[in-house]
């Protein structure tokens, strides 16, 4: 995809963009995914942040806030928000109401949709992510990563993560023969990785190595490791950097294996 | 015996348009066949589309049409036989063929969200030499709902938005599948002289359908598809003139009369009753032999009425023959 895309004429970049252009038209339209992607990471930034006892640097969580601690759970939801939520039903709503079979009959492919569709998502992410950071240490003093490397490592962290939840909602859509079935599919998917990015509680709350072990594991827990040591100063070392991008790779091949058109 | 003639139409209008070798088939199909799974969609189809007309593939619901038109624009890879279209192979050339074929099709449609005038837009930019998109919305009516999203829009909107879609990378060839159906009869009426528009541009244009009187209206050939075969291929004209063989006498009988009366006469091939009336199908001078014999039995008919074939006609003769040689060979 990316080979094809260096090789692109003026016109077609043209279209490309025309493509991506109404997309985010259309993501205004039925702002739904803006909203569970941007909204509640904010609102729940905004709760946590004014309350003052999430503020303070606790023992119990070795000497950092839950404010501090949470954030990094938060860029991470944003993304599977998007991810799994957002590019899998609009997917499959293309697919089942024709858009994909409409634009299969043209010179271009409808995999360009697809392209121009996680094009859009990115962008969201970026905004998102861009809202709540800004939000979370312009109001409520978050501790940005404290060097360039720092905010390096974050953005491959950001990045890596981006990749594997993308390509979890592409391979959700690849399966999943209707909106319902997808909605079903990313339901299974997204609760369980919430989880594990320490959503509903911070995983180090639960002390327990096998939650931990099981976090390491999955796309969401690791790109909480990592991005919770970027932003607290640490290395998070490669392990969860590889962990995520084998994430990406695997299911970015296996999405474009099983993918129909129709 | 009168569809045995309708059959013969069939090998006949083959041969003329393979002998008609000095000006080539813009589409050229050879014995296609796709199957999905157990389910055969298409059988055995042959024809080939002439540079400039409207050609018609008629057939019933499921009779393999949509299928046919789908390995035609390269969106199906045919399990035998050969494609040609404008000299292209459509699953290997398909990004050229599809530059060069305008295609809409059924279950088919643009964003919910997106409006008529930015679709027309987006689309155009696929194309390396697109038509005036504005002039196509005029000419078909959308000026109006150009800031209407998709989904607002009405089946008779839609449906032309789904013209403008095909006509607006200026294609030499355009295929239509099922354009009119869902719309109320002025609808169709102005489609079709759209479509006769189109032709006068220099379209070829490939009409996918199941009315019977749009293709008798808009088709210079038809392609009759049962059972995803060819049955029939010409004219519409000579099609119906071919099942004026095959006509039907309506009349009132003064009183009951047993159908052996009529059954029996070698030019008669069924006898039906509607309520009072009785619909006798058959071949020859059909209304002299009806009326003579129940004469002779002393029967009046009154409001005799004979019945000119359409191709409506030819079709169901067409096809219910078809239908009784499956049968046959099932049973064999």
């Amino acid at each position: 995809m990316s080979t094809a895309a260096l090789s692109l004429t003026p016109r077609q970049r043209r279209a490309f963009g025309l493509l991506v252009a109404s997309e985010i038209k259309i993501a205004v339209r039925r702002p739904v995914g803006l909203v569970v992607a941007v909204g509640i990471p904010l609102a729940l930034l905004v709760i946590f942040g004014s309350i003052p006892a999430t503020t303070r640097p606790s023992d119990k969580l070795g000497g950092i806030s839950f404010f501090d601690l949470y954030v990094p759970t938060l860029m991470v939801f944003v993304l599977i928000a998007i991810g799994l939520m957002t590019l899998p039903q609009q997917l499959s709503a293309y697919r089942r109401q024709g858009v994909l079979r409409r634009m299969s009959t043209t010179p271009v492919h409808p995999s360009w949709v697809l392209t121009a569709q996680t094009t859009v998502c990115l962008i969201m992410a970026a905004v998102g992510l861009t809202i709540l950071l800004g939000a979370g240490a312009g109001a409520y003093g978050l501790a940005l990563p404290r060097d360039a490397g720092g905010y390096l490592v974050a953005l491959v962290a950001l990045v890596l993560t981006a990749a594997a939840t993308l390509g979890l909602g592409l391979l959700v859509a690849a399966v999943a023969g209707s909106p319902q079935i997808a909605q079903a599919l990313t339901a299974v998917v997204f609760y369980p990785l919430a989880f594990f990015s320490g959503l509903y509680v911070p995983l180090q709350e639960i002390h327990s190595q096998v939650i931990a072990d099981i976090a390491k594991a999955l796309p969401t827990g690791a790109g909480f490791n990592a991005l919770h040591a970027a932003f607290g100063g640490h290395s998070p070392g490669a392990e969860p950097l590889l962990v995520l991008a084998a994430w990406a790779v695997g299911s970015w091949v296996l999405a474009t294996r099983l993918f129909r058109w129709e | 015996m009168s569809t045995t003639q309708l059959i013969q139409t069939y090998p006949r209008a083959s041969v003329s348009v393979s002998s008609d070798r000095s000006a080539p088939g813009v589409i050229e199909v050879a014995h296609l066949r796709k199957a999905y799974g157990a389910t055969v969609a298409v059988d055995d189809v042959s024809f080939t589309v002439r540079h400039g007309e409207i050609f018609g593939i008629l057939g019933r619901n499921g009779a393999g049409k949509t299928t046919t038109v789908e390995c035609i624009t390269g969106l199906r890879t045919a399990d035998r036989g050969e494609i040609r279209v404008l000299g292209l192979d459509p699953r290997r050339d398909r990004r050229e063929l599809h530059g060069r074929v305008g295609v809409q099709l059924q279950e088919s449609a643009v964003p919910e969200l997106m409006r008529v005038g930015e679709a027309v837009e987006l689309y155009a930019s696929f194309y390396r030499e697109p038509a005036d998109g504005r002039e196509l919305i005029a000419m078909l009516g959308l000026e109006r709902a150009q800031h209407t999203y998709f989904k607002h829009l009405s089946g008779g909107q839609k449906q032309r938005l789904s013209v403008v879609l095909a006509l607006i990378g200026d294609p030499e060839i355009a295929v239509l599948d099922e354009l009119t159906t869902g719309l109320d009869p002025e609808a169709r009426r102005d489609t079709w002289r759209l479509i006769e528009g189109i032709r006068a541009r220099g379209v070829t244009i490939v009409l996918v359908t199941h009315f019977m009187e749009e293709a008798e209206r808009l088709c210079d050939r038809v392609a009759l598809i049962d059972h995803g075969r060819v049955v029939a291929l010409d004219r519409p004209s000579a099609l119906a003139v071919a099942a004026t063989t095959s006509k039907r006498v309506r009349l009132t009988p003064t009183e009951p009369f047993p159908d052996e009366l009529l059954s029996r006469l070698p030019m008669v091939s069924s006898v039906e009753h509607h309520g009072p009336e009785v619909v006798v199908a058959g071949s020859g001078d059909l209304v002299t032999a009806v009326v003579l014999a129940l004469h002779r039995a002393g029967v009046n008919a009154d409001d005799v009425q004979t019945e000119t074939a359409n191709l409506e006609d030819a079709f169901l003769a067409i096809t219910d023959e078809t239908t009784h040689a499956d049968t046959n060979g099932a049973t064999r």
